[in-house]
Parts: structure tokens; C-alpha cells; sequence
């Protein structure tokens, strides 16, 4: 079990929201969203993407996939006490780095040289529009999940039952639905597949989704707030079953 | 939470080294170039803004068919737009409305992550990301809510989306009292990012 899993309705937060409207609070945060979108608009996995982009014409040295999933498997990988400590674009940093690490494209030592390099010289120059422009028109075209006509098992207005699949180093399941009863509010026109097989957690291949009305006090029991109205979930059949 | 924990006195100077040292090396060994990051920015400064999302809810308040249009179907709402090519790209795939009214407040929350409709409001702020908020959010939205300033009464039904699947969620704000002569420049001045994920009401300052 993760905390990253159940941070929906975790208690005891209560100090004061800190409501900061700025996207990026410190410049370097910038580099790292940007080295993530073009990782995303140059990931191997593109090319069995819906909108059928040309990897093969793309001259990059980057061979692999790398998505959302793999962000956030990153994020809910790590020590929960650090997930609190670190800002959002410093565990970005982390994960990234991590990644090339581990897949091979840098090594610790050439990242350290480099940290000390690079504080006083200027980034290196390569131009390649082939890369740029691809990234640039993953971002405008995107990477549709949806595959295929909707096959759903649940009509609107039918309950269903939050299924309760093994802990797993990814879920799109929010720990706080496991176990309790809602009812069908919209079933979504096509199926939609996951950028990955989360594993027994049950992600992967195309299956419906639905929006899900859960009543707050099935959900929150003694804790909810006066007054509560509704929760809606979006939720793979996968984690859905009958009452 | 920062009070809770201990920091090095050199954190952002080692984040920004790190991330500098990084995209270098990216660059050395052919994985980007020397604009990749810098025109990934521009794209997210210059058009992919919340200026979209504006003009999304501007439509939405002074055009009732196109109002009706942008919760039931809200890609084809948004595409009858002059809004710039890419609406439909990265995270706005499978975009989805829920309109606020009397009686009705919605707020989109993600408690998994930081699913945000990146080409109607551009990318999300921190606090859509903070952990303390995505965990409140779900349990106690009229605390939360009352907390950032905006009361919701008692009669008033308040909504939780929870951002776990496909779609990117946004919210029409209410059009506030008194705006009925404005232009649509004025109206989309009244709308902030805040209130269209339902943390914020249109037209107020805060």
C-alpha cells in the first residue's frame, strides 16, 4: 500500500492551504517541464499511436518510452515522507534524471562533470528542426487512449462495486473509492487502453469507462462535512464490478 | 508542509545546476537540441493559455446553445472556437465541461496526480498540485473552498470531480450578477484559471 495511492481524503492535513497561483515558482522548474514534454513527444511508444506519427523520420537519440505512467509510477515510487517533502518539479527532476540514469543514456559520473561544467558554460549548440518539429507536433496532436467502439458491462444508473486489486507500483485507482458502492452516471462513447499494463492492478488494454457518482457519506463516513454533496470518479471497468 | 521538514541551504542552486547539467548532456548526445525546451515553453506562453479557457466560458455566458453544447460535448464546443490549432493535443485529448448555476458548484480536483486541460488553462498551479489540497479537496471541498474565500451556502450542492481517468475536467463558472452590458474583452476579464477549476468565483478579486 501506497500513500501516493490514498492521498484522497487522508486526514490530519489540517494546516493552511498554501494557495499558490504561479505555475513555476523558481526558473529551473521551466527546464525540467520542458525536457519532459519533449521526452513525452519523442517517446518510442508514439509509434503505436493513434494519430501515426513518423518516429522513423525523427533523427533522435531517444529510443525509449517514456509517459505519463512513467512519471507517475516515479512519484509513487518514492518514500511517501519524501513525496511530501520535495516541490512537484523537484520530484520531476528526480524521476527524470533517474530515468536516463537507469536506461543508460548518461551515466552518475557524466552527470556530475556536467553539473560542474555547465555552471558557468553556455549550453552546447545543436540544431535538428526534425526533433523539435515532432515534439511541437506531439503537443499540438496529442495521444488519444481511445481504441475502438465502447463493449460496457454497466448501463447508466446501475451500481457498481469499487474492486480492490493487489498494491502495484502504479494505479489510476484512488485508494479512497476501494471497497465502496456508487452508481453509474455516464458510460464514455469508445473504450480507452492505458500506456501500459499496470500488472495485476489490471490497467492496459482498452476497455469503457465511466463516470462514477459515489454519495459522500459511503465515502467518508463519520468524517463527512456538513452539507456534502457528491463525488464523481472516472473509472476503468477494470476496477469495477457488481454490488 | 515546508515547516515540517529540513532543507539544504543550497536546494534550488542544486536543483537548477542539476537541470542545467541534464539538458546539456540530453543535448550532447543527440536526444534534443538546443530549442527543444525553449520551444516547448513558447508553445505553453503564447498559446496554450488560460486566455482559451476564457473565451471557452465567455461563449458559454452570453451564447445559451453553445452553453448546453459545452458540457454535453465539450470537444465539439470547443473546436467552433478560434482557438489556436492543438486544443485537442497533449492533455486536451478528451476535454469535459460541468457548468456551475444556482444551486450547483463544482470543483475539479486530481488526487493521483496533476491531470489538468492543458490547452484550455495552460499548465496547472501549484496549489492544484499540492498534496494538502488534493487530499482536503476530496474529503471537505466546502472547508476548502471557505478557506480560499469562497463560501458556498448550505442549499448550494457542491460537486467533486476526481481527475482518475481519460478526460481533462474544467469548469464554466457562474457569470456574476451585474455584467450584463460588458463586451466579451470585459467578461473574460472576470474569469481566472482558479475559477475555472471551481476554487474561485468568476469575477472575484481574490
Amino acid at each position: 500500500m501506497k500513500l501516493q495511492h490514498h492521498l484522497g481524503g487522508l486526514e490530519g492535513l489540517d494546516a493552511p492551504l498554501d494557495f499558490e497561483k504561479r505555475v513555476f515558482v523558481q526558473e529551473w522548474e521551466k527546464r525540467i517541464f520542458g525536457i519532459h514534454a519533449a521526452m513525452m513527444g519523442l517517446s518510442a511508444s508514439l509509434r503505436d499511436a493513434v494519430p501515426g506519427y513518423d518516429m522513423d523520420a525523427v533523427p533522435t537519440a531517444f529510443a525509449t518510452t517514456w509517459t505519463w505512467a512513467d512519471l507517475r509510477k516515479g512519484a509513487e515510487a518514492m518514500n511517501p515522507f519524501a513525496y511530501f517533502q520535495y516541490r512537484y518539479y523537484e520530484k520531476w527532476l528526480g524521476g527524470i534524471t533517474g530515468y536516463f540514469v537507469e536506461q543508460g543514456y548518461i551515466t552518475q559520473e557524466e552527470l556530475d562533470a556536467a553539473i560542474a561544467r555547465y555552471r558557468a558554460a553556455e549550453l552546447p549548440e545543436r540544431a535538428e528542426p526534425l526533433i523539435d518539429e515532432q515534439v511541437l507536433r506531439y503537443l499540438r496532436v496529442g495521444d488519444t487512449p481511445r481504441r475502438g467502439p465502447a463493449t460496457p458491462s454497466f448501463a447508466v444508473g446501475d451500481p457498481v462495486l469499487v474492486a480492490d486489486p493487489p498494491a502495484s507500483d502504479h494505479t489510476r485507482l484512488p485508494g479512497y473509492l476501494r471497497g465502496h458502492t456508487g452508481r453509474v452516471e455516464r458510460v464514455f462513447e469508445g473504450n480507452y487502453a492505458y500506456f501500459c499494463s499496470t500488472g495485476p492492478d489490471g490497467l492496459g488494454d482498452p476497455v469503457p469507462v465511466y463516470i462514477v457518482r459515489f454519495e459522500p457519506g459511503e465515502l467518508w463516513g463519520g468524517t463527512t462535512e456538513a452539507n456534502a454533496g457528491p463525488l464523481f470518479a472516472e473509472l476503468y471497468e477494470t476496477y469495477l464490478g457488481a454490488p | 508542509m515546508t515547516a515540517e521538514f529540513g532543507y539544504s541551504a543550497d536546494r534550488e542552486e542544486a536543483s537548477a545546476a542539476q537541470v542545467r547539467a541534464l539538458e546539456a548532456l540530453l543535448i550532447e548526445k543527440g536526444i534534443i537540441t538546443s530549442g527543444t525546451v525553449d520551444k516547448v515553453l513558447g508553445y505553453f506562453e503564447s498559446e496554450m493559455t488560460p486566455l482559451n479557457g476564457r473565451k471557452i466560458v465567455v461563449k458559454a455566458w452570453t451564447d445559451p446553445e453553445f452553453a448546453e453544447l459545452v458540457v454535453r460535448d465539450t470537444p465539439a464546443a470547443v473546436a467552433q472556437l478560434d482557438l489556436p490549432i492543438g486544443m485537442a493535443g497533449a492533455e486536451g485529448e478528451h476535454l469535459a465541461a460541468v457548468a456551475n448555476g444556482p444551486g450547483v458548484h463544482n470543483v475539479v480536483i486530481c488526487t493521483l496526480c496533476s491531470c489538468f486541460p492543458w490547452p484550455v488553462l495552460g499548465l496547472p498551479p501549484y496549489w492544484y498540485k499540492d498534496p494538502v489540497f488534493r487530499s482536503r479537496a476530496a474529503r471537505e471541498p466546502r472547508v476548502v473552498l471557505a478557506e480560499l474565500g469562497v463560501p458556498i451556502p448550505d442549499d448550494t450542492e457542491v460537486r467533486v470531480w476526481d481527475s482518475s481517468g481519460h478526460s481533462r475536467w474544467f469548469v464554466i463558472p457562474e457569470r456574476p450578477a451585474g455584467t450584463d452590458g460588458m463586451s466579451d474583452d470585459e467578461l473574460a476579464a472576470l474569469v481566472t484559471t482558479e475559477s475555472m477549476m471551481g476554487v474561485a468565483l468568476a469575477g472575484a478579486s481574490r
